[in-house]
């Protein structure tokens, strides 16, 4: 069963912006200051528009394995989903780490054992071994939930923002920009979750422009979210690392009330659960389609894929901030290089294989 | 297969040899014309003061021919049919029909005089309504089928009998809406009850069973009521119901989880009303779940979850608890479901004494001894009643709940979310006879969310539900 157009615009609207906001608004204040919005703003216009080439691509229902082994053969089809399955499993470092964080951050007084952390992997087996229609409909119900959860976190935040903190504007200069630019490519990879998934949606005319109107919709959200975040916290923004569990503790009615917007804070950390595995789920995904759709596979890649991200997260436990930092100071330019890279790529093998089909139509 | 034959007595022998057992009496006499008839029957299932009146005193007069037909024309029974093969003559009597057989014919006379014993039609004690039809359906299925007839003057309405059962034989209804129901899943319904085979169905919950897609869920697929006005209004959704014959609780199918968050009442009273019962049914259920969960994960692992006032209180009555907290909450939740488990066994009288033990004596003695503290105690009250909000999901939430304990206990907060997200996964993924469990949020149909947890004016919903995909999409104009 196929995915809707509805769910694809479900996720990229109301499920993907839950996993910018663990580390990644800190990470913006530090790199770009109070003009933290700039360096996402340009993320979010290349993001929109590597999402509409995705999904334009997808338009004729064929998957990337069948659009690269129809031009190139097999061979360099699955070479090519190996390496961009690689690149995901890549890309879920920086989440994983974040959720790990998060976890022992929001969900316990004390350090916890990483054994706490372990369950996450079996949750992220089971996802990962489930036909995509389910993905689908989680995202309906992650939507709601995310929608609900950031709703209410801003509904009581922005009373204790002072939005004229993000001014003068261009106060950071080119090279703050820059570096901010740079350093958040590993949190916009959108486009490169919703190539594996090319074919396996319904492609209803203008989903295109519909996906990177979504895309916007979501970047919007981030922006308003970090926006609000550097008019409580400013000059002290950077030290807030999971800000949107802190953001809405300073609303006058917690006092009275208690810690109700945990409420909403469940219902961010439970979409950002989901965000977490989406990287292996989209692995799992790419290398199923290369080796044959069959069940025991899909169940034996994302056993295999999340058992090996446990043992990396272990010899990575002591580490976290270092590998965070390693992933988006050191290894940035990998983002660019397969998030924009592989569509672009496949665009241009794609038009010159219809060039061809054409001339040799001609011909004949 | 052996058959009647000419000699009745021989005939009447070869029967009975197939019913030895003791309720199966047979009745001798002779026509007016001197030839020999035996009737067998079963003793507690026949009528026999319909029968002696309609069967014995014409055909005591009757001077006529031997043909069955010329015979069964004489008697005044209006449900009379002939057959010739004994074992389905002995099915007969077994299901309580009386048969014929006399001298001179090779074929025997089945005569529709069944009295099965069935309590009056009363309500149902699971799903009372203050407005609404009071009506429930009882054991016998003929009855049954009578009471969904009474409400779907339609002959659209299809009701086919099925047998299933090796010794029950146990007759099972299913019933749908031509032209409304889907074909494909009444095909399929009735091939899953076909090849059912079980020595006995005691009663509807066995079918449910063969008819989930997924039979060792714990998570109920089939939907059940015990009112014909829901079942009615189900099946002219385009659903299709089974009725078990032993059973008052029929099954409809396809079912969505959705269904029993509904109640029969809803529809007879404001839409508003409807839609903030619903959430409040919701509301209840969550809490049942996670409630007990979240206590114990914030006085394990995350203080910061508690106000700080009920976080003082919980602190001074946690003091000398000697049990932890996990363990404490599964102690008062063990007794919980003893004390729910012997008050639905239990005699009504001492049903009585047992909730003043119960309640009293063991809550209040426990708490001043010591054993448990006062908030553990309350946050299974309210556990406890919020479970009851949605009863047709008692086993499932008490399950859930159990579960979310456990993982409360051992990782926290963390393991709670962790587990959502595995029961949420399950939940979206499970579908029976091409409808999905968690319809109409994932999928995600707008349309039919107009009767979910929100509910429109009755005038409002026009159109039949998306999900179900029935062919007749228009209910009203």
């Amino acid at each position: 069963m196929k995915l809707s157009a509805r769910q694809i615009c479900f996720f990229l609207a109301a499920v993907a912006p839950a996993g910018k906001l663990v580390l990644m608004p800190s990470v913006l204040a530090a790199r770009a200051g109070n003009d933290l919005l700039f360096p996402v703003l340009a993320q979010i216009a290349v993001q929109a528009a590597l999402v509409f080439a995705v999904l334009l691509l997808a338009r004729d229902g064929r998957t990337v394995y069948a659009m690269i082994a129809d031009m190139a053969g097999g061979l360099i089809a699955r070479t090519a989903c190996i390496v961009f399955a690689a690149f995901l499993l890549f890309a879920s470092f920086v989440p994983l780490v974040e959720q790990k964080l998060l976890v022992q951050s929001l969900f316990y007084d004390t350090l916890p054992s990483y054994v706490a952390f372990a369950p996450f992997f079996l949750f992220s087996a089971f996802l990962c071994a489930k036909p995509l229609a389910a993905l689908g409909r989680v995202w309906d119900v992650l939507a709601l939930l995310f929608l609900t959860g950031f709703a209410g976190i801003l509904l009581l935040s922005v009373g204790s923002a002072d939005y004229g903190a993000l001014a003068p504007v261009g106060n950071a200069g080119a090279e703050r920009f820059g570096r901010g630019l740079a350093e958040t490519t590993g949190w916009f990879y959108d486009a490169a979750l919703l190539l594996p998934l090319a074919g396996k949606f319904e492609y209803k005319k203008g989903l295109a422009w519909k996906g990177a109107l979504c895309s916007l919709l979501g970047g919007a959200l981030i922006l308003f979210f970090l926006a609000t975040y550097y008019g409580i916290f400013q000059e002290i923004a950077v030290t807030q690392l999971f800000a949107f569990a802190h953001m809405s503790k300073y609303f006058s009615g917690i006092t009275a009330l208690g810690r109700i917007d945990y409420l909403f804070i469940f219902a961010i950390a439970f979409v950002m659960t989901f965000c977490a595995a989406m990287p292996v789920q989209a692995a799992a995904d790419a290398l199923t389609d290369a080796f044959g759709r069959t069940k025991p596979l899909a169940v034996s890649l994302s056993v295999l894929f999340n058992a090996a991200l446990f043992a990396v997260m272990l010899v990575f436990n002591f580490a976290p901030s270092e590998t965070i930092a390693a992933v988006t100071r050191r290894l940035f330019w990998i983002f660019p290089l397969f998030t924009a890279g592989a569509p672009l790529l496949l665009w241009t093998a794609v038009g010159i294989g219809r060039l061809i089909g054409r001339k040799t139509h001609a011909k004949k | 297969m052996k058959q009647v034959n000419a000699n009745v007595d021989e005939s009447a022998a070869a029967l009975k040899k197939l019913l030895p057992a003791d309720d199966i009496l047979q009745f001798c006499f002779t026509d007016g014309t001197g030839r020999r008839m035996i009737c067998l029957f079963a003793d507690a299932v026949t009528d026999k003061d319909l029968l002696g009146e309609q069967v014995f005193r014409p055909l005591m007069q009757y001077t006529g021919g031997e043909k069955a037909k010329q015979v069964a024309a004489h008697v005044t029974a209006p449900e009379v049919r002939t057959e010739r093969a004994l074992e389905k003559l002995a099915a007969e009597v077994l299901a309580g029909n009386p048969v014929l057989v006399w001298e001179g014919m090779d074929e025997g006379l089945v005569v529709g005089t069944k009295k099965v014993p069935a309590r009056a039609v009363t309500e149902p004690p699971t799903d009372v309504a203050i407005k609404g039809p009071r009506e429930g359906f009882v054991e016998d299925v003929k009855l049954n089928t009578a009471l969904v007839r009474k409400r779907l003057k339609t002959g659209e309405l299809r009701i086919e009998f099925l047998t299933v059962g090796r010794r029950s034989q146990t007759s099972v209804a299913l019933c749908w809406l031509d032209g409304t129901s889907v074909q494909s899943t009444v095909d399929e319904i009735r091939s899953k009850l076909s090849a059912i085979d079980i020595d006995a169905v005691p009663d509807s919950s066995y079918l449910a069973r063969f008819l989930s897609g997924r039979p060792y869920s714990l998570v109920k697929q089939v939907g059940t009521t015990e009112k014909p006005d829901i079942f009615c209004a189900k099946i002219a959704e385009g659903r299709v119901g089974v009725l078990a014959d032993g059973s008052p609780i029929a099954l409809t199918l396809p079912y969505m989880l959705i269904e029993d968050f509904q109640s029969g009442e809803d529809y007879f009273v404001p839409a508003a009303r409807a839609t903030f019962t619903r959430f409040l049914r919701l509301f209840a259920l969550l809490v049942a779940i996670y409630l007990p969960a979240f206590y114990i994960a914030s006085q394990l692992f995350k203080l910061q979850l508690l106000p700080v006032k009920l976080l003082l209180t919980i602190a001074g009555s946690i003091r000398d608890i000697p049990l932890s907290p996990s363990l404490e909450m599964l102690l008062v939740l063990l007794v919980l479901e003893v004390l729910n488990e012997a008050s639905i066994r239990m005699p009504k009288y001492v049903g009585m004494a047992l909730s003043v033990v119960g309640a009293l004596v063991l809550g209040e003695t426990a708490v001043s001894a010591g054993f448990v503290s006062t908030p553990a105690i309350i946050i299974i009250a309210f556990s406890g009643i919020g479970l009851y909000a949605v009863p047709n999901l008692i086993e499932e939430t008490s399950v859930l709940r159990l579960m979310m304990l456990l993982a409360a206990g051992s990782v926290g907060t963390y393991g709670i979310i962790l587990l959502s997200a595995f029961v949420l996964i399950y939940l979206v993924s499970t579908e029976n006879y091409g409808v999905p469990l968690a319809a109409p949020f994932a999928p995600f149909i707008r349309r039919d969310l107009r009767d979910a947890l929100m509910k429109y004016n009755l005038i409002s919903l026009k159109e039949r539900s998306q999900t179900i995909g029935s062919p007749n999409k228009r209910r009203q104009k």
